[in-house]
């Protein structure tokens, strides 16, 4: 038996339990909620962290790049990244997955489990790193968007363009 | 009935362990974290309305620089409220925590944090009230552990803090209250919260300076009239390089039929901008066709009440400029444009406050003959009503085909949605401007909407943590319309949504774009005398008129 084959006879019960500790990053009385499997518009926490957990595997089971990883990542860390969780702590649902695979996947593959989650590890570091930066850059843009646009369209400021300024440097 | 739990089953699921911690305890928990939390409000600003408590401060630093006698002013102006307000009476009574509002909060749903679940969130001014306000907190708080059996707590340092933390985390959305078996409405003990807040100078800057300029210059962002005059004549430029058509509004005339009043967002903020220019283009059309003379005004050029974010007095000062220009231009009566909470200050507020407006007439369009009951006696009617009825009667020529590249969804606003009612005339005009629509699901959308976790003066650059993540509720919705009919555009028929909606999609759905409605009416409406109409109100070839590359 190859790891893709334990990992796909081990998908619901892998499944579950990373999913609960997933959950249980969050307060506990939060868990108990978020943790329901509901219609995924009253829960989205939910259904979208046990949706992206579910891609991963199937992702491990199969083939997989990194970059693969990271674009399946990307839903529950765009979530994570807002949240009130220090950068470890919103990545740390990745390293759960060791604990979760050495109940239960063949030991023999445990070396080899642990490399693969390493991988998602560090895919999981860099979409935080991404999301962190989709939201300085909102925070930076948004006022320039909404109204320095309208401003400058009506003529109320001038903003210099870079040969302008250029220009008067060399001068 | 197979299943059904058996008893053992059920006793199975009862967790009756301890609780980890307590909710109570503040100390472990008041964190005021960047990213959640808006920057304290500038003292001139605090000024300028007569406040109290004009300085500056620092939420994160230890000292908040608050009155000596803090706890004496909250106590005082919690027991007048109690009195003042019955609603508030019965809403610090009457919960049982039951928790049916816990998981409809968007900002809990999408923060995790408890605290942000309505009924804990109530619960940390509810605490204070048993505490000093009810016989069984003041018996309780002799014995030991009583406090606590009583689920009720000291008006401390840490406790306000908390209070502020959080009460700054709610949007007064009203979602949690369609789902309170007893109709509490969490949004008011929000109201209360802040305005108590204000009474020791602990406003935000992002409420109390769009207050203090429009008090002072007449709009939330401070623009003076020459400069808002500036922008709908650059407007008028645009749109007739657009149409062809000098779609020039009147100002500040008087005996015209109708004042027209938007939030400042459509006139200086995209993209509000391209619902004004849609605005525009309708007005000249009722002129060109029906001899209706609507006016606009420099003086009461702004329709949100940010007011309503600070205290009830406030709110009333703001809301009056609308009712006193009206009367000096001697108008019929108030069309308002798209907006949020402006309807619910209106709806709801405006009539006891600064009403009743008997020198106007109960609006009827003098185009149709509907007379709008609903507005009989605010004598103020929303613009996809007035739209509404003028296109269910015929009187607009539209082509479609002009927003034929827009698959539009709509999020309905909470404040017009669940603060007036107004649900199908949106979605009426939509329908007749534009061939696509998809709903999102109906847990989302009318009484039930999401909130775009930005409302309530929340929609700050400070605080995008917090907004993302209360966004996330909505945005997984779009998303869903998005990926199941390749919607690409939201609608929506508020000016705080067209900005915070913006960035919402972008960060949670960047492949949407956000519209208000008289954008789309503006593209569709065919103008007398226009020209060849080859771009849109963004100045994007309209749908056929694409370049080939």
């Amino acid at each position: 038996m190859t790891i893709k084959q334990c990992l796909k006879d081990n998908h619901n019960r892998l499944l579950k339990q990373w999913f609960q500790a997933t959950i249980n990053t969050y307060p506990a009385q939060s868990a108990k909620i978020l943790g329901k499997d509901v219609d995924r518009f009253d829960n989205p926490v939910g259904a979208v962290t046990r949706e992206t957990l579910e891609d991963i595997l199937h992702l491990l089971a199969s083939d997989y790049t990194a970059d693969t990883l990271e674009k399946a990542l990307d839903p529950v860390i765009r979530i994570r990244a807002v949240q009130a969780f220090s950068a470890a702590e919103a990545v740390s649902f990745i390293f759960a997955l060791k604990d979760v695979g050495e109940t239960i996947m063949d030991s023999a593959f445990a070396r080899e489990f642990d490399r693969m989650v390493d991988q998602v590890v560090l895919a999981g570091f860099n979409r935080l790193m991404k999301c962190r930066e989709d939201i300085f850059l909102l925070k930076a843009t948004e006022s320039k968007r909404r109204i320095h646009a309208a401003f400058e369209r009506a003529g109320l400021v001038q903003e210099l363009k870079e040969e302008d300024l250029l220009g008067s440097k060399k001068s | 009935m197979a299943d059904e739990l058996t008893p053992d089953e059920l006793l199975d699921k009862i967790d009756y362990g301890a609780p980890s911690g307590d909710w109570m305890d503040t100390t472990k928990s008041v964190q005021i974290r960047p990213g959640m939390y808006c920057y304290a409000a500038k003292a001139e600003s605090v000024e300028t309305l007569g406040l109290p408590n004009a300085r500056p401060w620092n939420p994160i630093e230890e000292d908040w620089k608050l009155p000596d006698n803090w706890q004496q002013i909250l106590h005082e102006g919690i027991k007048e409220r109690l009195e003042r307000f019955r609603t508030f009476k019965i809403f610090m009574d009457v919960c049982v925590r039951c928790g049916a509002c816990a998981d409809k909060c968007h900002f809990f749903l999408g923060t995790g944090d408890p605290k942000n679940m309505p009924v804990l969130r109530a619960e940390l001014l509810r605490s204070v009230y048993r505490n000093d306000f009810t016989t069984a907190g003041k018996i309780l708080q002799k014995i030991p552990g009583g406090q606590r059996l009583a689920g009720a707590r000291p008006l401390t340092i840490d406790v306000l803090k908390e209070m502020w933390y959080y009460f700054f985390q709610c949007t007064e959305c009203r979602r949690c209250s369609v789902f309170c078996p007893y109709g509490i409405d969490t949004a008011e003990i929000t109201i209360m919260a802040r305005e108590l807040f204000n009474l020791i100078g602990l406003n935000i800057d992002w409420i109390a300076t769009p207050v203090s300029n429009c008090y002072q210059t007449g709009n939330h962002l401070g623009i003076q009239p020459h400069a808002f005059k500036d922008m709908l004549e650059f407007f008028v430029e645009d749109l007739e390089d657009i149409t062809g058509v000098d779609c020039t509004p009147n100002f500040q005339k008087k005996g015209a039929d109708i004042l027209f009043i938007t939030p400042s967002g459509d006139v200086f903020a995209d993209p509000g901008t391209y619902t004004c220019q849609g605005y525009l283009i309708l007005f000249k059309y009722l002129k060109d066709k029906y001899g209706l003379d609507v006016t606009w005004s420099t003086y009461a050029s702004e329709g949100g009440n940010f007011g309503f974010f600070t205290s009830h007095e406030t709110m009333k000062r703001l809301n009056a400029k609308m009712y006193a220009e009206a009367k000096r231009l001697g108008v019929k009566w108030i069309l308002g444009g798209e907006c949020g909470h402006m309807w619910r200050v209106i709806h709801q507020y405006m009539d006891t406050m600064n009403g009743p407006a008997d020198f106007l007439e109960v609006p009827v369009n003098p185009i149709t003959g509907t007379r709008f009951d609903n507005a009989a006696s605010t004598k103020m009617v929303h613009i996809t009503e007035f739209t509404a009825d003028l296109i269910k009667h015929g009187k607009l020529e539209l082509d479609k085909g002009r927003n034929a590249n827009r698959i539009m969804t709509f999020h309905d606003s909470c404040n017009t949605s669940r603060g007036m009612g107004l649900l199908d005339e949106p979605r009426y005009v939509i329908k007749n401007v534009c061939d696509n629509f998809y709903e999102m699901p109906p847990n989302t959308i009318r009484e039930n909407t999401f909130c775009c976790g930005s409302g309530s003066g929340l929609n700050a650059g400070e605080n995008m943590e917090l907004r993302m993540a209360g966004a996330l509720p909505r945005a997984t919705a779009l998303k869903h319309v998005h990926e199941k009919y390749g919607v690409n555009t939201l609608g929506t028929i508020c000016a705080i949504d067209r900005a915070a909606l913006s960035t919402l999609c972008e960060y949670w759905v960047p492949e949407v774009e956000v519209a208000g409605i008289h954008e789309l009416v503006g593209n569709a409406l065919i103008l007398p005398g226009e020209k060849e109409r080859t771009e849109d109100l963004r100045m994007e070839p309209l749908p056929g008129c694409e370049e080939e590359e």
